[in-house]
């Protein structure tokens, strides 16, 4: 029907109709409408249009076979399916092209792993974080007064040689240079760490974040927990899982002086 | 006011909140509830769509299947019915791509609701006459009517045949505009 710019599009009744428009344009065309006859004559004519087209749409209904038949198929299918599905390895439901990549990556990622595992060691070379698979840290049980009435005397000073060699071994160090590394400990005594290889590590004295550095976050942290600034249990899980964090926190810079 | 009667918008069966790994035969169930409330609608779709019966029947169960597996591999569940539309239109305009293959001129399909030429009265002759309009809409105008017919919103509608909102909103106009005029012309519109 051929509309002046002052009368509604068939459109505009349409979506009208179906609750389709904005708000804003429903408002003007709701508007419109309340004083406009021929666009209320034309939405009904249109209204009548979807009303003839539902019945003749309804009149397939007429043509379709009854689902009894159909259904029963779907289940046997969906069965059949299922079973298939249950018997397949997972593998086969990926499409062709695709399982060849799959397997390639699978060796890939495979490879890249066990290189990763069986270098782990040596790549912790002269860093200053100590594997967490070999040192994860470990505590004596002590109490806040055994950690700040701990006299200088009975600090332990030296590790054991034996014990030394054992944690050089075990980060596949050899012939390690003297005053390249320090065996020290994760968690310091003075904060109640063990004397055990699960508590040491070769800290490199090279680099930004070598063994003195960490001297003396374990100094700060002993006198802040010694003055009750810093719950112990904390500054022990803070200085095994990531003393640089640590230090980052308790000096408040993210280099060491 | 609305376009559609309320019977038509779309209600969906009770469902389990079926995920990943759950009991297949739970999820079976499921499917098997969703074919029953939407074979009818899909159907009626695909044969206003011109799909003979027979291949709209297998498009219906292919539907069906690949409607398990979506489910089986944990995938979303919004708006289903959309989804469940989309992919048999996908469906049948492969069917339709293979059938043309095969045989380029298949002669239309739509189910005969015309009574017999003895039969003619005027409410016949008048259905006859909007049958004619609607058969000689474009494929895609008969597919939007049908859509909305079976009650999906306008964007749900551009979804399954992947055009836009405004196409939407032309098609179902001009349909409807077409199927009034066959009225008009026909001088029953006035003594209905």
């Amino acid at each position: 029907m051929p509309q002046g710019d002052l009368h509604l599009s068939d459109q505009d009744l349409i979506l009208a109709s179906d609750g389709e428009l904005a708000p804003p344009r429903a408002a003007d065309v709701r508007e419109h409408l309340g004083s406009c006859w021929l666009c209320r004559t034309r939405q009904r004519d249109l209204e009548a249009a979807v009303s003839d087209y539902m019945h003749l749409h309804r009149d397939l209904d007429a043509a379709l076979p009854p689902a009894a038949a159909p259904r029963a198929f779907l289940r046997a299918r969906l069965g059949a399916y299922k079973s298939e599905a249950e018997r397949a390895p997972v593998w086969h439901s990926f499409p062709a092209p695709w399982r060849w990549s799959l397997a390639a990556g699978f060796i890939v990622v495979f490879l890249a792993g066990l290189a990763l595992y069986v270098r782990r060691p040596l790549e912790r070379l002269g860093t200053p974080v100590p594997s967490s698979r070999l040192t994860p840290g470990e505590t004596r049980i002590v109490t806040l007064d055994d950690v700040c009435r701990l006299p200088e005397s009975t600090r332990p000073q030296t590790i054991p040689a034996t014990l030394q060699q054992e944690v050089f071994s075990e980060y596949g160090i050899r012939n390690a240079g003297p005053g390249t590394y320090e065996v020290d400990y994760l968690i310091t005594p003075e904060l109640g760490g063990a004397d055990s290889i699960r508590n040491l590590w070769a800290e490199p004295y090279s680099g930004v974040w070598n063994a003195r550095v960490k001297d003396r976050l374990e100094d700060r942290l002993h006198n802040l927990v010694c003055s009750g600034k810093v719950d112990l249990a904390t500054a022990q899980r803070e200085i095994a899982t990531d003393w640089i964090s640590a230090y980052k926190k308790y000096f408040g810079t993210n280099r060491p002086d | 006011m609305s376009a559609i009667p309320p019977e038509t918008a779309i209600s969906m069966p009770l469902l389990s909140r079926v995920a990943t790994g759950s009991r297949p035969s739970r999820l079976e169930e499921d499917v098997v509830a969703l074919f029953d409330r939407f074979r009818g609608p899909l159907l009626r779709y695909l044969l206003a769509c011109r799909v003979p019966i027979p291949e709209a029947e297998e498009i219906v169960q292919e539907t069906f299947l690949v409607l398990f597996q979506h489910l089986r591999a944990g995938k979303s569940r919004a708006n289903l019915p959309g989804w469940i539309f989309r992919v048999a239109h996908n469906l049948a305009l492969k069917q339709m791509a293979r059938a043309q293959r095969i045989a380029p001129s298949l002669p239309e399909t739509h189910p005969d609701l015309a009574p017999g030429p003895e039969e003619l009265a005027s409410d016949q002759q008048r259905q006859q006459r909007l049958l004619a309009v609607l058969h000689a809409l474009p494929e895609q105008d008969q597919c939007c009517l049908a859509l909305r017919a079976e009650g999906l919103r306008y964007r749900e509608i551009a979804e399954v045949l992947g055009v836009s909102l405004g196409t939407v909103a032309n098609s179902l106009a001009r349909s409807l505009a077409r199927l009034n005029r066959a009225d008009e012309f026909g001088g029953i519109h006035a003594a209905r």
